[in-house]
Formats: C-alpha cells, structure tokens, sequence
C-alpha cells in the first residue's frame, strides 16, 4: 500500500468525527512530532492518579510539574529529534521504563501501521510493553498516521493482518478513539482508564 | 440475577421492579433511543446479509469446536500460551485458582468477561484469599454493590446517578457529587491504583481465532488492554464458543457486533494478543498466559439440533435492548447471569432447569429479539422448545395439558368453544364483553374487557356466504383460527366482502382447526403437532393459490414452525412446504394479488392509527401494504413505536397480566394521543387486547381489524 487512496482517506476523515478524533493533516513524521509537542504545550500537566510515582528526568523549576512524553516506537534518530523539540519545551522524553510512570503521563506519540477508513480505526502493532502502556497511561495519545497507509476496510485489509498476527507481533491494537464509557446513566463520558484525547496526525509522506 | 423458587416469587419479584420508577424511565429512554441509533448505525452496511454471513460462520464453528480447540492449543502453545478446557463451571474455577496459588497472586484486576459471570470466578477467587477488582466502570459499580449485572453490556443500567455518587462517597470517603464525569474521574484515579498492584488479570475474549491462536477483546474503557498488560500474569476465560477458525470470521463479527450493542461502528479498542508478549516484571521477560475454555454443556448444546444455534451469540445484548419485557422489568428479573432472550436459554443449558423454569415463561413471542440478533438465532423457537422439554421433563401445569388434550381433537374443542357460547351468558350480561368473570378463573385480567364468545361461529355462516364468493380468477383457501371462527366472526364476514369486491374465489375447509400456537408456547409439543397436521390436511386437496390468514399469529406460525413442527412426519413433507408457502396475510394479498386499488376505496378522510402487529411486521414483515391500505381508504395517522407489542401474546397475557397490561396502557397511550378516532390491527389478539383495553379506558378509540375497515369504505 504505497499509493495514497484518496476515497479511503476521505472515508476516514468522515469517520473520525463522530468517534472525537481530533484530525490533523501534516507533511511528513517530523511535522507530527511538532504536533505532538504542540499538544503537550497546549495542555494542561497530567493529573497523577498515583501517589508515588518515578520523578521525571529533568529537573523541574520549583512548583512547575515536568510534563512528560513517551515515544517508544521511534527510530533513534527520529527519538533524538522530539528529544530536542520536547526539550526545547523543557518537556521530559521517554521511550522506555513506562511502569515507572502508572500515575500518568502527558502524551504518548506512536505511528500505525495501518488504518482502517470505515470505523476510523488505527492499527498498531505492539510488541513491546512500553509501547501498550506509553498508549494507554497518557492523556493524549497523538498518532502519526501515512495517508498510503489507509485501507477502505478490514476486509480489504484482513491479509495485512494476517500477516502481522502471523509475523510473530504477539500484540495488535486496533485504536478507534479515545477510553470512552457509557456505563453511567449511558451518559457517554471520555477519558476512563486510558487517553482522554485522540489525535491522528494524517501524513503526506 | 434471578433466582426465585417459584413462580408466585417471581410474580413479587416483576411487581417490585415494576414499582421502580427510575428503572422504568431508564430503560424507556435506553429503548427509544437505542432503536434510532441501531437504525442509523446500520444505514450503510447490507444488515441481513452480514448477520446471515455471521450465522453461517458461527455454525460451521460450532460443528468443528473439538478441532478448533485442538488447533488453538497447538498455535497458542507454540508462542508461549497455556490452554486449558473446562468442562464445568467448578473445573475452570479451580484452573484459576490453581493458576493464581502457582504464582502466589493476591492482588487481581479483571476486564469485564460473561464467562467469568457465568461460573461466579470472583467468588471462588475470594475463597482462595484474593482481592479480585472489577475494572470495567459499571462491573465495577455492580461488584461494590453485591449485585450482578442487569444488562451484558451496560452491566449498572439499573442504577442512577445519585446511587453511584453515594457508592462512590463510601469508597473514597469523601463526599463525591452527582456529576458524571467526575465520577468516571473517581474509578480512573481509584482503579489505577488497582492497575498498578496487580499480580494477575483476568479477561474474557471476544474471539479465539484457531489459525493463529489469537484472542480477540473488545473495548471502550481501555481496560482490556491494562488488564492485559500491566499483571505479570494475565488468564483469558472464554467459552467454546467463541472459538472461529479464522481471523477473517472475527473481522466480519466486529462490523456486526459493536454496532448492535452500542450504536458504535466499532469499539474504541480491540486488543488481538497471540502469544506471551513482553512483560518486563518476571524474569523471563515473558508474560505468564493462560487460556481456559469453558465447556459447561456447550458440547452437548452444540449437538442440539433445535437449540444448537443458541451457541452462535456474541454477547451484543441487543435482544434485551428490542424486548418489551425487559424494558419493563430489567435485566435482574429478566436472566439469571445471561440476560434478555439468550439469557433464558442459557440459563437453562448453563445454570440449570430449576433456574430456568419461570424465567422461560416470561417471553410474549413478539419477535423483537429474533430480528435484531447479530448472529440471526431464532431466539423464541429455542424457548418454546425449551419449554416443551421442562413440561416433558417435570410435568405441564394442569391448565396446559387440559388445553393440549382439547386441542389434539378437533371436534371436541369446537364442541367445547360452542358450549362456552351457553355457559358465559350470566356473566356478558348480553354485551359482547365478558362482565363478571369470577376473580378465580380471571387471576389480575382487570385490566382489559375480555371478549365473549359469538352467538354464531363462523364455519356455521359459511354456508350461506359462500354462495356470494364461490367463483372468480384467483381461488383462495380462508384460515380462521379460533379467535376469528369463534369470537370475531365480523372480521371474516367483512373480509369476504372485501373478496367478492375483487372477485376472489374463497373457500373454508371445514376440517381446519386451531393453528396450535398456544399449545406451542406452552410447550406442548404433541398437541402443536397434531393442530399442525389436521391444518395442512384439509388445505391439502383443494387446488387453491393462496392460503389467506387475517390473524397474524396464525400465519406466521404455519408459514414459519410447521416444517420443523412436523419434521417427525416425513410423510407430509411436501404438503407442508406447499401449504407454508401458499400462506400470506390479509393485507398483502388484497394489495398486492387481489390488486385491490385506491380508486376501489371511499376514502373520508376518518383519522385512523395503526398497531403493527408482531407477527404482521416481524412474523411476515410485512410493512407498507397496510400503511398504503390505510392511505387509500382514510388519514393515516403515524405514532411512535408503532410495532412494539401491545402485551397480548396469547396465553403470556393470563400468565402474567402486571406486565401485559404495563404493555398496553403505553401502547393505548400513545395511541390515543394520535388524535385518531379508529384504530385498526391485523391480528384478532391484538384487536382482543387493545378493544378489551379500551372499552376500561372508555372507548376513545374504535378498534377494528383492516378487513372491518376496508369492507366499510368500499366504494
């Protein structure tokens, strides 16, 4: 899937919406990164769900908490770039040793592998541990997203899938929003265990 | 969950839920709305064709479970993953616990999981020393209240705000408001710390895909992907059914399946694990996994050749969202762990017949479940069946069985049906309602006017209306049933009428009898089948090109349960598929064959509404002939829920009257608000039901069947 599907990428932003995915459309990954950090500078600091919690690894001015960004996909030299976008920001960066972090974090940066138009669905593969969590215990998750990454369906896109399960990825997550619950008065209510906000950065490149 | 002894607790039982004026107006809301959100959610996908695609994969995964298993474990173990098989409730509790004391577990977070309901796995967790914390919102809400679920997705829809507040006031220790969102706040902050503590998860599956030994979760909350992440450990409980061969039948599942439970194209989540994956807490690396797969009779219900099929559910709950009863009552009183109308079923296969004896009563037959299910069961036949074999396994209550007796002899019921001509005079008083029934023979039926037996059955004026009817271009054989032949013979008078304006050629074969639906629901299997055969018998020999019904109920059980009903009598195969396939309701054949034109009808203009009969719209799906029937002869007026039952359901109206009556007071309700002066119906019950209900109410409403209003405004 090299070739941009223009019908599915409307399909998907039409879809977006109604599930509250915040769409944004980028250049390339680097441009997704400066989203990324654009989200955590514009928000408000996570709130800690835990009492204890590991200290960030910068030094915070006194009274200002450190927000922090995990990023456990990234290539080394594209974790070195938001390192130093987030830096610049004075935000904590992180890959690993998201257990550390249970009360929360500020934004979880990940990029799929593949994208569902129909239900607005994100696929991403999650083999590593620090991968599910930096994706669950944020409050945003920002996800970078290709365009030519973009099926019409799953059933058009179910050997992909196939093929991931079989490649030995012992974790798929298919993300098509943000933690949503209507389990009181089914008063639909964002944000329960996992991200209160999605964003899908949708890529050129 | 329901558990009364016996049927007068659970009568106490219906009469408190139905005192509960917060549950009532919940779950009217949750109905409604339910109801356009489904019909929005499915405006662009082929609806019947994925829910028969679905039936159809489940059914072949049914019929291959052992081989499924097999290959599960085999794909599963070679990545890491423990599989285990159950084959009780006590075995898969024993598993876990055996699981939980191997890798000294105190600490347990759970994702919401039917399955681990269905053997009560927190309870035998808790035995063994273990903190065991739901952490779906609502499982969680339930499980610090004691209660189990009242709903398989919304588990706490029972429950209001304030309560939750209150609950929540109690758990924390500090005052928390009525504001939802800030409660869902509550459970994040408090069930992270759960999260964080854990030693072992617990979950359910949505699907145990055989080819690569992956379960599938499904999700809102996120919780799934926590519980199966966070624990050094993680147990998947899921029943034999869930097992598909491959990937590509959970995909298909998946665009059915959230769309039916929640209005949701698709869950926020769904987690595909294949394999031990990485957790960094244990030394190897690797996450300690297991899958236990719950037999607990599923095998001897795959082999079921009737109620098979039940094994195709995939807990969307949407059968409770349609049902009029569940909307009353909820799902405390409406399933014992499983809820709505699978609940019934699986109560009597999973936890038992003594769970399941007044449970099963407590379906009206209206359909509503059998045409929303994801995986297209045939939900009522299942519990007819089932009651069939409670009644072949304990004995039928006497009234049951004195009706399947009358019933298997034609003759004698007629005779019968005639003296009660004689025997109701003291008390009709003359009026063709039954005044002053003594309270023992009419138990809680005050609330509608029941109607008296006519002075002449029909099949005696045959004679004498034939004449007017005997020659024309299309031949029609004329079913009655009882309550026409019987009570309404006006309503078949008037039909013939209506023929003979088009030229239709009708004939009543003498011998037909009742159609035997209520002994049907009533589980009598035997007599059902003789009623069946005696009908398909004296339609048989006449070369007629229509059977036409004017009585819903009938038609739809002969067009539909006769094949299966007389599957014993191989004999009378073909007749039966030619007989079935000859059936069609009043309705459509004055529309659509006898060709009966808007320019053949005096339309005034009378306001006229209408009640959708379950077994018109549903039964026969039937929908636009009667609406354009009423177009052409009058002013339709169309109301609100229009084809949701209006409490009769034959016999289930005298077995439970608090909620038949809840039934037809709204339906009376809405309709009188139309601002309509006649309200018609195809179906001689319901015009029994909603006319009795009138003539308490004070007659605003004239009730007719269509054939009445027709035959009046012919040109």
């Amino acid at each position: 899937m090299n070739k941009i599907d223009q019908a599915a990428v409307a399909l998907f932003k039409a879809k977006a919406a109604p599930v509250s995915i915040f769409l944004t459309e980028v250049k390339g990954l680097t441009e997704a990164m400066d989203y990324a950090v654009e989200v955590c500078e514009k928000k408000e600091p996570f709130r800690p769900l835990l009492a204890s919690s590991a200290a960030p690894d910068v030094p915070a001015a006194p009274g200002v908490p450190v927000k922090i960004m995990a990023a456990p996909e990234l290539s080394e030299p594209d974790f070195l770039k938001l390192t130093q976008k987030g830096g610049a920001k004075g935000f904590s960066v992180i890959r690993d040793g998201l257990r550390r972090h249970l009360a929360g974090i500020d934004v979880g940066f990940t990029e799929a592998d593949l994208a569902l138009a129909d239900t607005a669905t994100s696929v991403l593969a999650c083999q590593r541990e620090d991968t599910r969590l930096a994706t669950m215990i944020c409050e945003i998750h920002v996800m970078a997203l290709a365009k030519s990454k973009i099926a019409p369906d799953s059933a058009r896109a179910e050997n992909f899938l196939n093929e991931l399960m079989k490649s030995g990825v012992m974790y798929t997550a298919f993300i098509s929003g943000c933690s949503r619950t209507s389990d009181i008065e089914r008063v639909l209510t964002l944000g329960v265990h996992g991200p209160l906000e999605l964003h899908v950065a949708l890529m050129e490149e | 969950m329901q558990t009364a002894a016996n049927m007068k607790t659970y009568h106490s039982e219906l009469q408190e839920a139905l005192a509960d004026q917060f549950l009532r107006d919940t779950l009217d809301r949750f109905a409604v709305a339910y109801r356009a959100n489904r019909a929005a959610i499915f405006a662009d996908v082929d609806e019947k064709g994925l829910i028969a695609e679905i039936a159809e994969a489940k059914e072949a995964a049914i019929g291959r479970m052992d081989e499924l298993y097999e290959q599960f474990k085999a794909e599963a173990s070679k990545r890491g993953v423990i599989v285990h098989r159950a084959r009780t409730a006590a075995e898969a509790n024993e598993l876990v616990r055996r699981i939980a004391r191997e890798n000294k577990v105190k600490t347990i977070v759970k994702a919401k999981s039917m399955t681990a309901e269905e053997i009560l796995i927190n309870h035998a967790l808790e035995a063994e020393g273990c903190e065991v914390a739901e952490t779906d919102l609502g499982e969680w809400i339930i499980q610090l209240r004691h209660e189990g679920p009242s709903h398989m997705v919304l588990p706490a829809i029972h429950l209001s705000r304030d309560q939750v507040a209150d609950l929540f006031s109690q758990v924390t220790d500090e005052r928390q408001t009525n504001d939802i969102s800030k409660l869902v706040k509550v459970a994040r902050r408090e069930l992270r710390a759960k999260f964080a503590e854990a030693d072992m998860g617990i979950s359910g599956a949505n699907f145990a895909i055989a080819d690569t030994g992956t379960i599938g979760i499904c999700s809102n909350e996120g919780n799934g992907r926590l519980v199966a992440t966070l624990p050094r450990a993680h147990v998947a409980v899921c029943g034999l059914d869930k097992l598909v061969p491959s990937l590509g039948e959970a995909l298909r599942i998946i665009r059915v399946l959230p769309r039916n439970a929640t209005g949701q194209v698709i869950t926020s989540y769904v987690s595909w694990i294949t394999g031990a994956g990485e957790c960094t807490v244990n030394p190897d690396q690797k996450k300690i996994m297991h899958v236990i797969f719950l037999d607990n009779g599923r095998t001897e219900l795959a082999k079921d050749r009737l109620c098979g099929e039940a094994l195709r559910c995939v807990r969307c709950g949407a059968c409770a969202n349609v049902c009029p009863v569940y909307r009353l009552v909820g799902g405390h009183k409406m399933g014992h762990i499983y809820i709505g109308a699978i609940g019934l079923i699986l109560t009597y296969f999973y936890h038992g017949h003594d769970k399941a004896r007044n449970l099963v009563q407590n379906c009206i037959n209206c359909e509503a479940c059998k045409n929303v299910c994801a995986a297209g069961i045939k939900l009522p036949a299942i519990i007819h069946e089932i009651r069939a074999r409670l009644n072949e396994e304990e004995g039928a209550p006497i009234a049951s069985s004195l009706l399947a007796r009358v019933l298997s002899n034609r003759k004698l019921f007629h005779t019968l049906l005639r003296f009660g001509k004689w025997a109701q005079q003291p008390v009709t008083v003359g009026t063709p309602f039954v005044r002053h029934l003594p309270e023992i023979f009419a138990a809680g039926q005050g609330f509608r006017a029941l109607p008296a037996i006519a002075a002449v059955p029909f099949r005696d004026e045959w004679a004498a209306l034939k004449t007017s009817v005997a020659s024309g271009r299309i031949k029609i054989g004329l079913f009655a049933g009882c309550a026409q032949d019987f009570v309404y013979p006006e309503q078949l008078r008037a039909a013939v009428k209506v023929f003979a304006a088009k030229n239709i050629a009708a004939d009543f074969p003498m011998e037909q009898t009742c159609c035997g639906l209520p002994v049907r629901m009533m589980g009598e299997r035997r007599a059902a089948e003789a009623a069946a055969a005696q009908n398909v018998q004296a339609f048989a020999r006449e070369g007629f090109d229509y059977v036409v019904t004017l009585c819903a109920s009938c038609a739809a059980h002969m067009k539909h349960n006769y094949e299966e009903i007389l599957a014993g009598r191989p004999e009378l195969k073909a007749e039966v598929r030619r007989f079935a396939g000859r059936i069609i309701d009043f309705s459509s054949f004055m529309r659509n064959v006898a060709e009966l034109k808007d320019e053949d009808l005096n339309n005034s203009g009378e306001k006229v509404c209408y009640h959708a009969s379950c077994h018109v719209c549903r039964g026969l799906g039937v929908v636009e002939e009667p609406r354009a029937l009423m177009r052409a002869a009058g002013q339709y007026l169309p109301t609100d829920e229009e084809d949701v039952c209006c409490g009769f359901g034959g016999t289930y109206s005298v077995k439970f009257p608090e909620i038949s009556s809840r039934l037809l007071d709204k339906k009376l309700s809405r309709l009188e608000d139309s601002g309509a002066s006649t309200l018609l119906t195809e179906c001689p019950g319901c015009v029994m039901q909603l006319r009795g209900g009138e003539e308490k109410r004070g007659r605003r409403l004239k009730v007719e069947h269509m054939s009445e209003f027709l035959a009046r405004r012919l040109k």
